[in-house]
């Protein structure tokens, strides 16, 4: 037993922290929350440099081949920031769903754009009778004689403005399963569009008469389910990681506002129902980022066959994702008028927290499949 | 990182020892009710042998040093007698007590050269089984708030006064208990520590009757009791730590007692939960089929998961000798108020049979009725769960003008 991280996890960690002080700031991030797609053409080539987009890459496809736990450590930092940008989106979903459904000419023909950032992989899955099971895919693509044609809308597709390929889930006629087409966002008839609101780079894409081509076809037609989950199992303890890194920082803002705000001669954290929320955020940090370590380490040490990996995928997503909602919450108690101003960082997060909180399954999505695989 | 004990050849060498001599020194016919205070005076007697034969080999307390009757073994030992050990649902030790883990570890780290020579090899080897004396009816969450009373006469310590939820069934040989030695003194600085050998004149036990007995972690502890001391004469040799320094060694036991010391084990109550819903029936099929018991399965299971998961990282930290902070309080936290919320998702997914321990009805040998009572036992020993925030927000450097430090071990 040890639950510490390896040396190069710890370099991996701390060259992460460095690069999001000098590149990815609070001041930073504010700029970026204005634009379409959350990063800068500066920041996302100093990011693909490092390596950020290949680390899930296997070495033969351009990538570094990282473990899970190490692209984890990495990614608490990004979302610590939290960093915007399509960084999950393409670099770990987009990477292990062609990874894990494409042939291996599709592998070769995406993987090391991807891996190097020239490429943008976003997965639009979701519809308007929004769901992560295996029903909630209705699009159609329409066989012809060299491909296809698609029709239809997909929506709260994340990342879906910056991305130069949408993986697009629809039902093919003449298979029963769900199948994944790789579609060129320049493609006529594609056309996204971001949503406002309380969310930050989600949008719709919509698919008028879009024609395709047989090869867009990731693996094989009807058959992309069983891969996307295997994607989903890998991806979602990362989307955790970066959620505890949110969950984090949140904590630590808001444990230092609480020794250096004075209200009635005292800091306000001398005060326990201040401290009350502080505790709180505390246990339910502490409480995603072992659950979602845990998944990690089960993933990473092979343990796919053992009967305790996918409840401990799922007990990851309920609890990290519940946790950083509520992160948020107790900060913005203890924070009160400070807290909703937006240059002070706080909001960053809290928007953060809502826009990742239905992705890839809510916590109540979650909890079903729990039951599922423990088996009652 | 690795969230499992890796298994040396060694280890499964001293496994196979291990099981082997388990499988030939533990009764057959040794009960392990669901509440302890069913434990039989006779099956006592059995558990403290089995906790001297134990003791003789070094397995009572393996990694307390040998020089003191410790077993001396490594922590990967440890574990290796745990897991084996849980297989017949027990604990080390065997019964509830509370000289090795706590009163030990304060005596290991402030006790004179004299005082571990003659007070650990007793504990270490089982010989002698001890209670904490800590809270009395003034003195609960504010502890450092004792009134009992020792006033030094000659060469001893009188001590007069009471002291409440105190040990288990069936009595023991030798207490440990904080005193004030000093009314007028500073707060902290007015408190001693000593261990009182349970035969002295002038001490009286009488039980308490409460709505379960139940303590953390280990074995389960029978009955509590109240201990009245009237000009109780302990040798000033018993006083650990010296005079006014008795705070300093309760941290020591208290850091402990808040958790810090960690767990492997699984909540096997979670599992007797699943097997219990899969065979009660409701309308024709198992409750646990019914969605909206799944929900609170899956409720009670995540609960299970988060305490299982800080108490192994504390174990960890413990014994990979990492800085502590808030996680023994958090662990205890979480343990106390999840055991509260696990309580209710049980009454509401069991209904009545969650309440009776009917044996002619009940299917889970008690233990469903028993956490009813227990969980809400829990909430008290070792710091109420509002004491376990506040001890958090010392150490996250919030609760008071310094940080607090956690408790010095060994």
């Amino acid at each position: 037993m040890d639950l510490s991280l390896t040396e190069q996890q710890e370099l991996l960690k701390t060259t992460a922290r460095d690069f999001m002080e000098r590149e990815a700031s609070k001041d930073i991030l504010l700029e970026l929350e204005e634009t379409e797609s959350g990063y800068s053409d500066e920041l996302w080539q100093k990011a693909s440099d490092i390596g950020w987009l290949g680390m899930l890459v296997p070495e033969q496809y351009g990538g570094s081949g990282s473990s899970l736990t190490d692209a984890a450590v990495v990614y608490e930092q990004m979302g610590a920031g939290p960093l915007s940008g399509p960084f999950f989106s393409s670099g770990v979903l987009g990477a292990l769903t062609i990874l894990e459904a494409g042939t291996e000419g599709q592998r070769q023909r995406y993987l090391p754009s991807i891996a190097v950032g020239r490429e943008i992989a976003a997965l639009a899955l979701t519809e308007p009778d929004y769901g992560w099971g295996p029903d909630s895919v209705s699009m159609r693509a329409q066989p012809t004689d060299n491909g296809y044609v698609l029709s239809g809308t997909k929506l709260f597709v994340h990342d879906a403005a910056s991305a130069t390929t949408l993986i697009t889930a629809v039902r093919a006629r003449g298979h029963e399963g769900m199948t994944l087409m790789m579609v060129d966002a320049n493609t006529p008839g594609v056309s996204t569009r971001l949503l406002s609101g309380f969310m930050g780079w989600v949008g719709e894409v919509t698919y008028d008469s879009v024609e395709v081509s047989a090869d867009a076809v990731l693996g094989e037609p009807g058959s992309a389910w069983q891969p996307l989950q295997r994607a989903f199992q890998k991806a979602i303890p990362i989307l955790c990681a970066y959620q505890v890194g949110g969950s984090q920082a949140v904590f630590d803002m808001t444990l230092e506002y609480s020794r250096t705000r004075i209200q009635f001669g005292n800091p306000i954290g001398r005060f326990q129902r201040v401290q009350d929320h502080i505790v709180n955020i505390i246990n339910h940090l502490d409480a995603a980022r072992w659950t979602t370590y845990e998944a990690l380490w089960k993933l990473d040490s092979d343990r796919l066959t053992d009967n305790g990996v996918e409840t401990s995928i799922h007990l990851a997503k309920a609890v990290t994702t519940e946790g950083y909602y509520q992160a948020c919450n107790g900060a913005h108690e203890v924070h009160a008028g400070i807290g909703v101003m937006k240059d002070y960082g706080l909001t960053l997060h809290t928007q953060m927290s809502r826009t990742l909180y239905h992705y890839l399954g809510d916590p109540r999505f979650h909890r079903k499949r729990m039951a599922e695989t423990l088996d009652f | 990182m690795d969230f499992e004990p890796r298994y040396t050849e060694e280890q499964q060498t001293f496994r196979t020892e291990v099981r082997d001599w388990l499988k030939d020194n533990v009764p057959d016919d040794l009960a392990n009710p669901a509440d302890s205070a069913d434990t039989t005076y006779d099956d006592y007697l059995q558990y403290r042998a089995l906790g001297r034969d134990l003791g003789e080999k070094g397995w009572l307390w393996p990694t307390a040093p040998t020089e003191y009757g410790g077993g001396g073994l490594t922590i990967d030992h440890a574990i290796v007698l745990d897991e084996e050990l849980d297989e017949y649902s027990l604990s080390l030790p065997p019964y509830y007590d509370s000289g090795g883990r706590l009163g030990g570890a304060s005596i290991l780290v402030w006790g004179d050269d004299d005082q571990k020579e003659r007070f650990l090899p007793p504990i270490f080897k089982g010989e002698v089984r001890t209670w904490q004396l800590l809270t009395e009816p003034n003195a609960g969450s504010d502890l450092a708030g004792v009134q009992i009373s020792a006033v030094r006469d000659g060469d001893d310590y009188v001590i007069n006064g009471q002291k409440i939820f105190v040990g288990s069934s069936h009595g023991a040989e030798q207490y440990w208990t904080i005193t004030c030695t000093d009314p007028d003194g500073d707060r902290h600085q007015n408190l001693s520590w000593f261990i009182v050998p349970a035969e002295t004149p002038g001490l009286t036990v009488v039980p308490m009757d409460l709505l379960i007995a139940g303590g953390e972690g280990g074995a389960g502890t029978g009955h509590k009791n109240t201990i009245f001391f009237d000009n109780v004469r302990v040798p000033a040799s018993n006083l650990i730590g010296g005079e006014n320094n008795g705070w300093q060694v309760a941290t020591t036991h208290l850091e402990l007692e808040h958790g810090s010391g960690g767990t492997i084990r699984r909540n096997r109550l979670v599992d007797r939960l699943f097997d219990y819903a899969r065979e009660l029936k409701r309308d024709g099929q198992p409750i646990s089929k019914d969605p909206e018991v799944q929900e609170l399965l899956v409720d009670v299971f995540v609960e299970a998961e988060i305490s299982r998961l800080f108490g192994l990282r504390n174990y960890w930290m413990r014994h990979a000798h990492q800085k502590l902070a808030h996680e023994g309080p958090q662990s205890s936290y979480y343990r106390k108020t999840s055991g509260l919320r696990m309580g209710e998702a049980i009454l509401k997914i069991l209904g009545p049979y969650a309440l009776t321990d009917d044996p002619k009805w009940d299917k889970s040998d008690s233990h469903m009725e028993v956490f009813q009572r227990s969980s809400i036992v829990a909430l008290h020993p070792g710091g109420t769960a509002e004491i376990q925030k506040v001890i958090m927000s010392r150490r996250l450097g919030i609760g008071r003008q310094v940080r607090e430090q956690a408790g010095r071990l060994a």
